[in-house]
């Protein structure tokens, strides 16, 4: 009964797709068999939100961390100590790390889960990337490159939470989070200074920044939406946007250097 | 003529329509009488009827969801794998169980046919052997042999069936026919043997598909649900009962409440209104229980349902009579919020009961409100009572100690003179064994004095000590919190008191008129307040105490509310209260009942120096209370830290606070007024004040208020308006008349003086608490199941094993309020881990959950850590297992009984036997020592990196404790399933999970092992136990200077 519904509004969009432009009707009415359907999205009306995250003032001076706890570490670094990579900007002050996703606007709609897995690499005693967003029920894979011992500690709040040893360059972990939650906190209990964060979206509209500060939310059925940006240090802000039929919105986020 | 009678009656008049009438008035009545008889007076049948109904559907309604899920497991691989081994297992022993039964058969009907003859051939022979063993003579002998010898020897002619089924005909002798007999009878052993085992085999199977289907099936089978069906459509309207002769219960609840009845609902099919279509009724006769756990441990069939539920059990006329809520029933059934007053009839000794958590919050704040401080409760706060009774005691040892000693040198004189040796020699035994009897008696009133020592650290009082009120408080703000309480902190537990002016002031100027006036505390420098409020939020302070007002509060209700701090108190006593919260200005002796000061040890030319260490008055005599009578623990901070702590709370306040000046504080002519006032209204109950110390309880004794007949309970002037169902403010009570025990204790709490009402003089005293309506319907709870219990002893929970070390420790437990800090017991969360500085990545900073402890730590450790947590005489301000921890766990200076209690506690919480005997752990060899030093240096197990060691460097950035404490403070069992999997022990924990895989039985390293574990097959994980049980501190050393080196390479050799 429950798999009807979603079945119907796909055949229901086939028809209005078919009408509208009269091609790609195939795709739509594909469904994965093993998980709720996902909702169609006519590409060809979709549109985007894009623009750019930048952090108003002086980012400050990235904390030099210690790493004499472990010998590797400190080996690894003798020459460039490792930096904190809690604020990180790029050119005209363009921040990175930030995850700008869909807050509201899609909660009527399910997506299928990526089959592709997130990788999360233990490298140089630093987690890279340092930020990760994924969709729930996806596969994230936890590797360690490094000759030296982690463990990997998600410390959640509405997940289940874990904590697993993994030695000097062993096999991946592969693990997932069931449930939607921006962003869990990930240590190393070995390597105090190892911290990194995943976010988990039930839906795929979401980026992780990098230096160029600039992020694109692409194949967004027309709606209202409410767009977040989140930073670890900074906190979260946020806008409303109106997308309409392949309309592509700019927005920017300015998060304050405090 | 005759005479016409005009007026004759009988002529005239008629009763026909009077009879008529009467009649018809008399069929009612019958008709009347016989629908009362029939259902009048039997409302249950309507319950019983409407029930199968209801039913019935709900049954129907079950069967395709249970179909379906039937079908599922039916049609799953692993089902349908599992019946098809099981049809290939009877296919492939079919053709061989044919053969067997064919075969069976045969050997069965060949034996039956010579069975006869070889009885009989047997006998003969056995007869004969026989007769020649009594032969008397030689030659009769051997002719008797010759007969035996020809018996044996005739050939037998017998006609025996073939496996084809037709007849043999065989010529045997009697060994041949004997070999035959035991042939068979081989065979048929050896066959049904087989058969067996090839049907066991089956069967396995059957059952191993039995125990899936069961497994997975959730809720009943179709099958299942019909046969319900059908017993529910044959229900008779019958009264259901429960009789528990012992316990004096006839409970025939069932007979309404129909699921409750197991032979009617099975225990394992929970019904719920909304199963039964009735979400919108507003009553649930026929829900099933809703706590079916409970059930299993209160069996109805024992405990009835009227034992922890009240009511008249007996009724069945009507709903208002079988609940009991008519004006003269005691126990009337308890209504839904206060459904837990059941528990306490019989866990009345439980301070903490397993679910009933309002009924625990009413115990909790009987103690922590003070409620205890005027009205005395069985069990709760009888330290004082203890202490009379261990004196008493003392008293009666020392007289019986007496009499023997006088009557020993009576025995030996006796022995002396005595006629012979052996009444001698008993005598002077019985002389001995009375010497040993007074040393055994030394030996108690010993302990019983160490006793009186500990109950003197363990008596506590509910408010702060008035004796320190000079020293601590801001003279003007006495009178305003005395009569503004509530305003000044709504969540004090101190009540509102309905005081006039006049009172006000008096009482006031006694307190202080009254304190002590010195030693004053020394003078302090500030501190540094940023620091201070840090130390606040990360020491642990919250896990009592709560910061910020109103919904803005943040932290702990078991202690006050620190908002206004910085308006009442004096900076300096604050430094000293923040350093060590037990210290007094003057000790205080309970024997001369005198505070004692400096001049009174100077007279013995003794420094005035008391605490723990020195509890002696000046003189030797008496032992002294050197402790404030505070929970308060030490939370063992050095001066510093104290100055930045009262440095923060002292700017605590709101702004442009200011109080009027109080001149009337030092009029010495209110001192008596306000004494007279201080023992009316019981102040010394909850605080310490000068001269009043032995002052008694005020108030009513509440042990068994919950069964107090309802006309001792004076509703005065309201009694019409209760019976009515009016409230006191004239509206209509939701629930109609309140006229009962639930009635006026609600009524009383809400409004302590409500029953003044119309009452002109003998006003009610009882302040006003200042509680909230969730709270006061814990209270109530708690009331009402204070009862004067009725069910006989057996029944009252009184464990003597383990449990009862569990039932021990909650007072203690809670009394100190261990759980702020800790989890305790499964499902609790403790105040710090509420809090929003210890969420997410900071979980690992918070104090260390309790769960298991008992499992954990050996006993004797405990003990040891409890009295002094800093593990050093000399390095104190620290942790002294988890240094790394900003969160202090402070010295309770517990008694030795409290010490013991907890330990107990956590032992039998624990699963754990006392007293513990550690194992002997099998010793390293030297390979195993090489071993397990490679493993633990090794880069693959960071042990070190993360656990403590000694080395200041290192342990700036520790996060676990340091081995060397392993040998003494744990315990290995618990040890190695800690390393196997900590998350199982506690989750969230720092110390990672899958540092060992399973290989075949044993544990093996989950990493790359150092090359010394080439061919080693025992278990790894037992390895590194041992190896830590035995580490020593220049191991660790040596184990240190051996850091894991660079590069992946095993260190070491």
């Amino acid at each position: 009964m429950k798999l009807r519904l979603p079945y119907a509004a796909a055949a229901l969009a086939c028809v209005f797709a078919l009408a509208g432009c009269g091609k790609k009707e195939e795709e739509a009415t594909k469904a994965p068999v093993s998980q709720p359907a996902a909702t169609p999205i006519n590409p060809a009306t979709a549109g985007i939100v894009s623009g750019s995250v930048k952090l108003d003032g002086a980012a400050p001076k990235a904390a030099r961390f210690k790493t004499d706890a472990d010998a590797y570490c400190q080996k690894l670094h003798a020459s460039a100590p490792l930096v904190s990579e809690e604020v990180v900007t790029g050119e005209d002050g363009s921040l990175a790390n930030v995850i700008v996703y869909v807050k509201t606007g899609l909660e009527n709609r399910t997506f299928e889960t990526p089959k592709d897995a997130v990788v999360l690499d233990q490298n140089g005693c630093q987690y890279k990337p340092h930020v990760v967003a994924l969709m729930a029920n996806q596969s994230i894979d936890i590797t360690n490159s490094d000759d030296t011992t982690h463990n990997i500690h998600p410390t959640p709040k509405n997940n289940r939470d874990w904590n697993k040893s993994q030695g000097p360059k062993a096999a991946k972990i592969t693990d997932a989070f069931a449930r939607e939650e921006v962003a869990i906190p990930v240590k190393c209990n070995v390597h105090s200074w190892m911290k990194s964060y995943v976010a988990v979206f039930k839906h795929p509209y979401f980026q992780v920044t990098t230096t160029n500060g600039s992020f694109q939310l692409k194949n967004l059925p027309p709606g209202d939406y409410t767009i977040e940006a989140w930073h670890e240090k900074y906190g979260v802000t946020e806008q409303k946007v109106t997308v309409g039929p392949k309309e592509t919105k700019k927005i920017d986020f300015v998060f304050k250097a405090s | 003529m005759p005479e016409v009678q005009s007026d004759d009656p009988i002529l005239k008049q008629s009763y026909a329509n009077a009879i008529l009438v009467s009649s018809f008035l008399l069929v009612l009545t019958l008709a009347w009488a016989l629908y009362q008889e029939m259902f009048g007076l039997r409302p249950w049948r309507f319950y019983q009827t409407r029930f199968v109904a209801a039913y019935s559907k709900y049954l129907e309604g079950q069967k395709p969801k249970q179909k379906a899920a039937e079908e599922a497991i039916v049609k799953s691989p692993e089902y349908k794998s599992l019946m098809e081994r099981i049809e290939a297992a009877q296919k492939a022993a079919e053709s061989r169980a044919q053969e067997i039964r064919s075969e069976l058969a045969y050997v069965d009907r060949r034996n039956s046919a010579l069975a006869d003859t070889f009885m009989t051939e047997r006998a003969r022979i056995a007869a004969l052997v026989y007769q020649t063993e009594i032969s008397s003579s030689e030659s009769s002998r051997k002719s008797r042999k010759a007969d035996v010898d020809e018996a044996r020897n005739t050939p037998l002619v017998l006609d025996l069936p073939t496996r084809d089924g037709k007849t043999e005909r065989k010529t045997l002798t009697f060994p041949q026919l004997e070999a035959e007999f035991t042939g068979l009878k081989d065979r048929k052993a050896t066959l049904t043997g087989e058969q067996a085992r090839l049907s066991n085999g089956i069967r396995d199977l059957q059952q191993q598909a039995k125990a899936y289907f069961e497994d997975r099936m959730v809720g009943l089978t179709v099958s299942q649900l019909g046969s319900l069906q059908t017993a529910a459509k044959k229900l008779d309207p019958v009264i259901r009962q429960i009789n528990v002769g012992s316990a004096g219960l006839v409970d025939r609840c069932q007979s309404c409440h129909v699921a409750m009845d197991p032979k009617v609902v099975p225990a394992n099919l929970v019904l719920t209104k909304a199963d039964l279509g009735m979400a919108k009724s507003g009553d649930a006769p026929f829900s099933s229980h809703p706590n079916p756990e409970l059930l299993k441990i209160h069996d109805p069939d024992k405990f009835g349902c009227s034992g922890c539920h009240g009511g008249n059990g007996r009724a069945t006329n009507s709903v208002e009579n079988a609940h009991g809520r008519y004006e003269h029933w005691l126990w009337p059934l308890y209504y839904k919020e206060n459904v837990e007053a059941g528990c306490q009839s019989c866990h009345a000794a439980d301070m903490v009961i397993e679910q009933a958590t309002v009924l625990n919050r009413g115990k909790e704040l009987y103690r922590i409100k003070g409620c205890i401080g005027c009205h005395r409760y069985e069990g709760f706060d009888n330290e004082g009572e203890q202490l009379l009774s261990a004196r008493q005691t003392i008293r009666t040892l020392e007289q019986q100690k007496k009499d023997l000693e006088l009557n020993v040198p009576r025995v030996i004189a006796e022995a002396d003179h005595a006629a012979d040796n052996t009444t001698a020699q008993s005598l002077y035994q019985k002389a001995n064994d009375m010497r040993v009897t007074t040393s055994n008696i030394d030996a108690r009133i010993e302990q019983l004095d160490h006793r009186n020592a500990s109950l003197m650290r363990e008596e506590k009082k509910i408010g702060p000590s008035l004796k320190e009120a000079r020293m601590k408080l801001r003279k003007e703000w006495i009178p305003y919190w005395i009569e503004h309480t509530h305003e000044f902190r709504p969540t004090t537990k101190m009540p509102q008191f309905r005081l006039t002016k006049d009172e006000v002031q008096a009482l006031a100027a006694f307190v202080w008129q009254n304190a002590l006036t010195g030693p004053v505390p020394a003078k302090q420098s500030p501190g540094n307040a940023e620091k201070g409020k840090q130390f606040v939020e990360t020491r642990g302070c919250l896990a009592c105490h709560a910061m910020g007002e109103g919904a803005n509060a943040v932290g702990g209700t078991f202690a006050a509310n620190l908002s206004r701090v910085g308006e009442k108190d004096n900076f300096d006593y604050l430094v000293r209260w923040v350093r060590n919260p037990r210290e007094r200005t003057r000790p205080y002796d309970p024997i001369a009942r005198v505070d004692l000061g400096p001049e009174d040890y100077s007279k013995f030319n003794k420094p005035f120096v008391f605490d723990l260490d020195h509890d002696r008055s000046p003189d030797g005599k008496h032992l002294l209370q050197v402790q404030l009578p505070t929970v308060m623990p030490n939370l063992r901070l050095t001066i510093e830290e104290s100055r930045d702590i009262a440095s923060y709370l002292i700017t605590l306040r709101h702004a442009g606070a200011s109080y009027p000046p109080a001149e009337f504080m030092d009029d010495a002519k209110l001192k008596d007024k306000g004494r007279a006032l201080v023992k009316n209204y019981g102040c010394a109950s909850c605080h310490e004040l000068s001269g009043l110390e032995e002052e008694g309880r005020i108030g009513t004794e509440l042990t068994t208020e919950g069964s107090k007949p309802i006309e001792r309970l004076d509703f005065a002037l309201l009694t019409e308006e209760a019976k009515r169902g009016e409230d006191p403010d004239g509206k209509k009570s939701p629930r109609g008349s309140w006229y009962d025990q639930k009635g006026f204790f609600e009524a009383k709490l809400k409004q302590t003086n409500v029953f003044d009402k119309g009452r002109l003089t003998a006003q009610l005293k009882m302040p006003q608490p200042g509680m909230e309506l969730p709270d006061r319907t814990a209270l109530v709870t708690f009331l009402l199941g204070s009862v004067d219990q009725q069910l006989p002893q057996e029944y009252i929970y009184k464990p003597g094993d383990a449990r009862h070390d569990i039932q021990e420790g909650w007072w203690v437990v809670t009394k100190y309020n261990c759980m702020g800090c800790h989890n305790v017991r499964i499902g609790q969360q403790s105040v710090l881990s509420g809090l929003p500085q210890y969420q997410g990545d900071t979980k690992d900073k918070l104090p260390p959950q309790l769960i298991g402890e008992g499992a954990r730590v050996d006993p004797a450790w405990l003990a040891k850590f409890l009295e002094n947590p800093s593990l050093s005489t000399t390095d104190t301000n620290r942790n002294g297992v988890r240094s790394y921890l900003a969160v202090r766990m402070p010295t309770f200076s517990f008694s030795d009984g409290e010490v013991q209690k907890i330990v107990r506690f956590f032992a039998a919480l624990g699963s754990q036997s006392m007293p513990y005997m550690p194992p002997k752990l099998e010793p390293l060899t030297d390979a195993e020592r090489t071993m397990a030093r490679d493993l633990f240096t090794h880069p693959a197990a960071p042990c070190l990196k993360c656990h403590a060691t000694g080395v200041p460097a290192h342990d700036a950035s520790a996060s676990a404790p340091n081995f060397l404490l392993t040998r003494e403070r744990l315990k290995p069992a618990w040890s190695y399933r800690w390393i196997l999997d900590p998350s199982r022990i506690a989750p969230g924990t720092a110390m990672p999970s899958g540092l060992f895989r399973k290989e075949g039985d044993v544990w093996v390293f989950n990493g790359q092992l150092p090359a010394s574990f080439k061919g080693y097959t025992k278990d790894q994980a037992d390895l590194l136990i041992r190896y830590l049980f035995q580490l020593t501190p220049e191991e660790q050393r040596m184990l240190v200077g051996r850091s894991p080196a660079p590069g992946g390479k095993p260190a070491g050799q």
